[in-house]
């Protein structure tokens, strides 16, 4: 982990903090502008230290653009929860031979970067 | 600080006037408008008038001063003790272990990001924003102390 994805890391780290402090949620209900405020930070500060041991150059800067696309669709859509998406073709096969590499190939292909972190499915 | 100069302002304005107005509503009134309060004036001017009671040399009952909704200037004392009091409401700092000198990260065992996310409960507290340049440097409770006192020019 070189010294300029470090700055990088940390600066994003604090610039998902500065959006949790002033965001107000789409409905305008108080509750669910304090609900948000926290969801953002609880997911900010779990995804991070989930990636903190990362030292593959490779797997760091993905996880960068991660975050930044993150924050790009979550301010664009004022929803911070991630974007869903649709199951690849021939996702919910069930588990018998062949069929298997090709459907996890899939899957994995068809798996957005803001999606990256996450394991379900 | 701006709200003692202009309190020293007003004290000199006020003193030739005093015997003839003794009422500082009408001083009150005139500058109400003008000001843009953010705190709750009764809060303020409670503190502001007993601080100005004890202060001022003119001897009057009168109360001539800007009821500005300010913040009681800083002084380092209370700069040490809000930032005292921050890092102990921090779960991962234990509050017995924690001196004025000890570094967060080799002494109290934290990493860069619970650094980044104590400087921002600091921004949260004094209200003013701290740059992520000068942020990460930042790595003991007497450095934090030292940077804000610096940059709202507290000296003692």
């Amino acid at each position: 982990m070189t010294a300029s994805t470090r700055s990088a890391v940390l600066s994003l780290y604090t610039r998902v903090f500065r959006i949790a402090r002033a965001w107000q949620a789409q409905t305008g209900v108080m509750s669910d502008t304090e609900t948000e405020r926290r969801y953002i930070v609880q997911e900010a500060r779990s995804l991070f230290r989930q990636n903190q041991q990362l030292t593959d150059q490779e797997s760091i800067k993905r996880c960068i653009e991660e975050c930044e696309a993150r924050i790009e669709i979550g301010l664009h859509y004022r929803n911070p929860y991630p974007r869903a998406m649709y199951l690849p073709p021939m996702g919910l096969a069930t588990q018998r031979g062949r069929r298997l590499r090709a459907q996890q190939r899939l899957r994995k292909q068809a798996k957005p970067i803001y999606l990256q972190s996450h394991d379900d499915t | 600080m701006a709200a003692r100069v202009l309190q020293q302002c007003v004290r000199s304005l006020a003193r030739p006037s005093l015997r003839l107005c003794p009422v500082s509503a009408a001083l009150r009134a005139a500058v109400a408008p003008a000001v843009g309060v953010h705190r709750p004036v009764s809060f303020a001017a409670d503190s502001r008038r007993t601080r100005w009671l004890g202060q001022s040399r003119i001897s009057s009952v009168v109360v001539l001063c800007r009821q500005y909704g300010d913040l009681p200037p800083l002084t380092l004392e209370t700069i040490k003790d809000r930032v005292m009091y921050v890092l102990k409401l921090y779960d991962k700092i234990n509050p017995e272990k924690l001196q004025e000198t000890s570094h967060f990260m080799k002494d109290l065992g934290l990493d860069s990001l619970d650094q980044v996310e104590i400087i921002m409960a600091m921004e949260d507290e004094f209200g003013f924003e701290i740059p992520d340049a000068e942020a990460e440097k930042l790595m003991s409770p007497e450095e934090i102390v030292q940077y804000i006192a610096d940059k709202k020019d507290v000296y003692e």
